[in-house]
């Protein structure tokens, strides 16, 4: 059994005094005993905007859904970015799309790593004209 | 011009033997393709109970393609509760006790809600959702002053 925390800290000045600040350790489904599983941290960087897979569900159990995933744009672009989904048909208008990490943008979500291939988490850059990196790497059970 | 800032750090001493683990990043949330920071957000509180359904944390009421952003924190303390979060009709995964978690929202589809349901007990839950656009629901009381 490990222990992995992960703490974030927001502070915005939108509306006076937001100031966010949590800490987790990362457990198993259910229980107080932390996550000892993980994919280590990788790096891959591409010039395509061809789709990529981060994340094969095969790499969660799907009787145990605790897991976390983290991603980064270690980019410092303010266009260029990363769509992060689930599947390949990540684009602008497709339900499968999370979101957009810009550079230097982070993630950190739960995992339902269900024994699907719907489940795999995908990215795809918005432009090969210029070399862009993820990092990334999943917390399971 | 608004700042917001959010900051992760992920450590563990022992989830690789003889390798500690230490992740930091910080980044600034801005407009959407911009270096201007948004300005709009929404942060709250609330309870959810297991006899509620799948409830709305928030509708896909802005702009499609545009940075958002969702933070989602289950503040039960009983390991055994947990949230369930969904995106449209995608399972993104559950946040037991105590659990976090930050992530863009792209609003790629006019449907794509955040929904949230508690499992094994009622928990209580915060969120902040910083947003580039958000368009008013209408009125049910239409046009009072024509």
């Amino acid at each position: 059994m490990a222990t992995i925390n992960a703490t974030v800290t927001i502070g915005s000045d939108i509306i006076s005094g937001v100031n966010i600040s949590n800490t987790m350790t990362m457990t198993k489904a259910g229980t107080n005993n932390g996550l000892d599983g993980t994919t280590g941290l990788n790096v891959k960087t591409v010039q395509t905007e061809t789709a990529f897979k981060l994340f094969d569900h095969s790499e969660g159990d799907p009787a145990k859904r605790a897991s976390k995933v983290y991603i980064r744009n270690t980019g410092s672009s303010a266009t260029d970015f990363f769509y992060i989904g689930f599947g390949e048909d990540l684009a602008a208008a497709t339900i499968e799309t999370i979101g957009r990490l810009y550079g230097s943008d982070w993630m950190l979500i739960p995992w339902d790593a269900v024994a699907a291939t719907t489940h795999d988490i995908y990215a795809k850059a918005s432009t090969a004209e210029s070399a862009m990196t993820l990092e990334f790497i999943a917390f399971t059970e | 011009m608004a700042t917001t800032t959010a900051t992760v750090g992920i450590t563990s001493a022992d989830l690789t033997p003889g390798m500690a683990l230490g992740i930091s990043a910080t980044t600034t949330l801005n407009k959407t393709g911009l270096t201007d920071g948004l300005e709009i957000m929404d942060m709250g509180y609330g309870t959810l109970t297991i006899a509620d359904s799948h409830k709305a944390l928030h509708e896909a009421l802005g702009t499609v393609d545009t940075s958002n952003y969702v933070y989602l924190a289950n503040e039960s303390t009983n390991a055994e509760h947990y949230i369930e979060v969904v995106l449209h009709d995608t399972v993104i995964g559950r946040l037991y006790a105590g659990d976090w978690m930050f992530t863009p929202w792209n609003q790629s589809d006019s449907v794509a809600e955040w929904s949230i349901q508690a499992y094994g007990g009622a928990c209580a839950y915060t969120y902040a959702i910083f947003k580039s656009s958000y368009v008013l629901p209408d009125s049910t009381q239409g046009t009072l002053n024509p």
